[in-house]
């Protein structure tokens, strides 16, 4: 469903991403983890069409986001990992707003964002400029919004900042159940516990190179540790490459 | 004291290092563009006020008393411009500005941080208006032949009066800070402050100043001020400065040095009074201020029904122009700048009215059209400053939610389209208001009126094209206020283009429609030559119009496109921070 060719972005000298190549299936939840500065933003934001890479090419659903920017985009939902938002919308038109922006039907709409907006704790904000909420709040509905139309593909950066316990519990739950129904979920996280939790696979970077990609056994073995947690895998792989 | 300086450090250590800035070239640029304009006002201020006071002095029996009335106006009218500045600067410094709980988490009592931001309040809100009243009271040196003496007690009064202004307004904000959110408050001030300004400018030009310079009226109003010189209020800084600066034009340095003394301890005294104030009421305000709004009771909705107005545009398109208005009139920033701008019609057009066309030596009929023919010229200026404020910055209000955009499944191209017809339409009804109000009032002939009209169609979309296209191509995404963004390279970038785009349209037309004009006016036929040149000047006139419109487009999509994130090279991390990577350290910036 993802597939990420040779992917690479420099700025000016400094090579944030160099010779990504990445395939993920249909229904895989694929966690992105590695150190501050690694590239993992980078590379989200390559794959959100925020950013042009310097050579390389993203293919969602066989189709590329640089020759069909619009038709990819209409499959993805984006989380970034900091809300900034329309402050001057209502939680409600905000919604309206994603729904006409991703074709969203009129008729649909209303239902499909009610119960979006109720399952995210939201539904008695809706009508409240976007610019009272708080910071998880403001999260939420953006998650909310970039599941309204349904999207067969989610890039999500940081998912679960801002966010309190119960929301994380909720998100969880809910990027699983996208999962079991064909919804392909790429996430960066620092939160190691919940990439440990949630991804069927998971690739390390580390100063814009992949180090490595695999299950958890995978990963473990490719860290030559028997037990251990993700941490103890991420901090052998990345002390290693910093050795090296 | 040490955490006062230690407080300024970060400020004076910015403007230290702004030459390693990304932005330095921008700045430069922008630097230089300031300076030029600002001596230019600065030269003409001293000329202006220098040829006043020559006249007035020459003036028998009352020529003195013209020019002491005139400078305290001068001096209440800064005095008004610095409490003003003061509140509004007071208002960021002390309360919203977004390092302010960074600084008030430091191991420092809120009085140093109260002193190190008034410090910076009193720098921020008086330099300028210290700066250009030299020109007014070095003028009065000279008018009046005022020793050295003079000039060295001037610049203290001047000081002192800008710590009298700075204080009044911090303790002003302290107050209101305890009992209205500082948002609020803001809010009010700007717009309590351009309602002061559209009353003084609607106000002057309606006392129509033109007379003074009539000999039948300059002598009856000058008796009437002459009537006025009542003493001002011993309370007032303004008297003590403008008791201080006349004593010392007329040499009387023992009353000038007591004025001064006043206006320094006044000063101080305020300084004090501010200090308690603060340690009692600031963190308690500042407190405040950080609160989250509560849960609103009601939305104010001026926008709504937009959504069914423009129901025949595709959903995308719509979603973005309907986003585009109401963001637009819930800014409530943007609700003083419509009344200034309001103003500024009604100014522009009472300004025709008030011609005194008929006392001219030329020939009416001849100026009447000459007028209306730069009033198109006129009216694209007017409207090239009403875009740079609101149409330059609209890429760039996005601000940091432009992910949104760049994330959807639509097209830049599209997105940029709509924000051009948003502003296109409103704009054009306003300049064709203002051409043809205009031209009624100076009753020009039907082709004048027929010309203008036209003109004016083809001109306003390249205006606004080149205030979109500019716009996109130089955004400014993290400004906190990018109505500002137009001072940067592209704003500037922008309005020398604009101006020079109105240039051509006028000197195109100018000769084959002078040739036409007076054709008509000596009941003469054109000759093909004429019908040749009217024909190429024209259509190449629609050419320049058309390529005005696609060319900045084409640009500021095409910049847009290409940046990340909307910020161009921006996006490039700066040579500090490469040389940081490079040493395999941590960066602050998420790659």
């Amino acid at each position: 469903m993802i597939e990420l060719k040779a992917l690479t972005k420099h700025y000016g000298r400094t090579r944030a991403v160099e010779s990504l190549d990445l395939s993920i299936a249909k229904g895989e939840i694929f966690g992105f983890i590695g150190p501050n500065g690694a590239g993992k933003t980078t590379t989200i934001r390559m794959m959100g069409g925020i950013l042009a890479p310097t050579s390389g090419a993203v293919l969602i659903d066989g189709q590329s986001l640089a020759e069909h920017p619009v038709a990819v985009k209409r499959k993805i939902g984006f989380i970034p990992d900091r809300p900034f938002l329309y402050e001057k919308l209502t939680g409600w038109e905000f919604m309206r707003f994603s729904a006409d922006l991703f074709g969203v039907d009129g008729d649909g709409f209303a239902g499909r964002a009610e119960g979006l907006l109720r399952d995210f704790a939201l539904l008695n904000w809706r009508h409240e400029l976007i610019e009272s909420y708080s910071h998880g709040m403001k999260q939420r509905l953006i998650i909310a919004s970039a599941l309204l139309h349904d999207p067969a593909v989610l890039i999500v950066d940081e998912p679960m900042v801002g966010l309190d316990p119960g929301a994380i519990r909720m998100v969880k739950v809910i990027f699983r159940a996208l999962a079991d129904r064909g919804t392909t979920i790429f996430m960066s996280t620092h939160t190691l516990a919940v990439a440990e939790n949630l991804c069927d696979r998971i690739g390390v970077i580390h100063r814009g190179v992949l180090i490595a990609l695999g299950s958890m056994a995978e990963l473990k073995a490719s860290a030559r540790l028997r037990e251990g947690d993700l941490e103890e895998v991420f901090m052998r792989l990345t002390e290693e490459e910093t050795g090296s | 004291m040490n955490g006062v300086l230690a407080l300024l450090k970060p400020r004076l250590w910015s403007f230290r290092n702004g030459g390693l800035s990304r932005r330095a070239k921008d700045h430069r640029a922008r630097l230089c563009f300031f300076s030029l304009v600002g001596l230019g006002f600065w030269l003409g201020i001293f000329v202006i006020f220098h040829r006043v006071l020559a006249y007035f002095k020459r003036v028998e029996g009352f020529g003195d008393i013209l020019a002491f009335k005139l400078m305290s106006m001068v001096v209440m009218t800064f005095f008004a411009l610095l409490i003003f500045s003061g509140v509004i600067v007071a208002l960021s410094k002390l309360y919203l500005s977004r390092d302010l709980p960074l600084v008030h988490s430091l191991p420092v009592t809120p009085g140093e941080i109260f002193l190190a931001r008034w410090l910076e309040v009193l720098m921020d809100s008086s330099w300028m208006v210290g700066l250009f009243s030299l020109p007014i009271f070095i003028s009065y040196g000279l008018v009046f032949e005022a020793g050295p003496a003079f000039y060295l007690l001037t610049l203290p009064a001047i000081a002192f009066l800008c710590v009298a202004a700075s204080g009044l307004s911090s303790l002003a904000v302290i107050g209101a800070a305890t009992i209205l959110p500082a948002g609020r408050i803001r809010t009010l001030a700007v717009f309590f402050g351009v309602v002061l300004v559209l009353f003084v400018i609607v106000a002057v030009r309606l006392l129509r100043p033109e007379q003074l310079m009539n000999p039948e009226t300059f002598q009856s109003v000058a008796f009437y001020l002459q009537s006025l010189e009542t003493p001002g209020s011993p309370l007032m800084p303004t008297t003590w400065t403008y008791d201080g600066i006349r004593a010392a034009l007329a040499g009387r340095w023992g009353e000038a040095a007591f004025h001064l003394s006043l206006s320094f301890t006044g000063g101080l005294s305020l300084l004090a009074v501010n200090l308690m104030a603060a340690e009692k009421w600031y963190f308690r305000g500042y407190s405040r201020a950080q609160t989250a709004p509560t849960r609103l009771t009601a939305v104010p909705d001026p926008g709504r029904g937009w959504s069914e107005r423009l129901s025949f545009l595709s959903p995308p398109v719509r979603a973005l122009a309907v986003k585009e208005i109401k963001s637009f009139f819930r800014d409530q920033t943007q609700w003083p700048q419509l009344f200034l701008l309001l103003a500024l019609i009604v100014v522009y057009l009472y300004n025709f009215s008030a011609l005194p066309l008929d006392r001219t030596p030329i020939r009416t009929v001849y100026l009447q059209n000459l007028l209306g023919f730069l009033n198109m010229g006129l009216a694209g200026f007017v409207l090239t400053a009403i875009a740079a404020r609101f149409v330059y910055p609209a890429v760039s209000m996005e601000g940091q939610a432009f992910w949104i955009i760049r994330t959807s499944p639509v097209a830049l191209r599209t997105f940029l389209a709509v924000k051009f017809f948003v502003y296109f339409l409103p704009l054009l009804f306003l300049s064709e208001l203002l051409i043809v109000v205009s031209n009624l009032l100076l009753e020009v002939t039907p082709f004048m009126m027929a010309l203008s009209v036209t003109t004016v169609f083809f001109m306003t979309p390249g205006i606004v094209a080149l205030g979109i296209g500019f716009g996109a191509a130089y955004p400014d995404f993290a400004s906190e206020n990018p109505t500002q963004s137009v001072t940067s390279f592209g704003g500037l970038l922008y309005m020398t283009i604009c101006a020079g785009f109105i240039a051509l349209i006028i000197v195109l037309e100018a000769g084959p429609v002078y040739a036409v004009f007076m054709a008509g006016l000596r009941g003469q036929v054109l000759t093909a030559p004429q019908w040749l040149w009217l024909v190429g000047s024209l259509g190449l006139a629609l050419a320049v119009c058309a390529l005005a419109v696609a060319a900045p487009l084409r640009f500021g999509l095409r910049r847009l496109s290409m940046s990340s994130n909307g910020r161009g090279e921006g996006d490039r991390p700066s040579a500090a921070s490469r040389g940081r990577r490079g040493q395999g350290g941590n960066t602050r910036d998420k790659r």
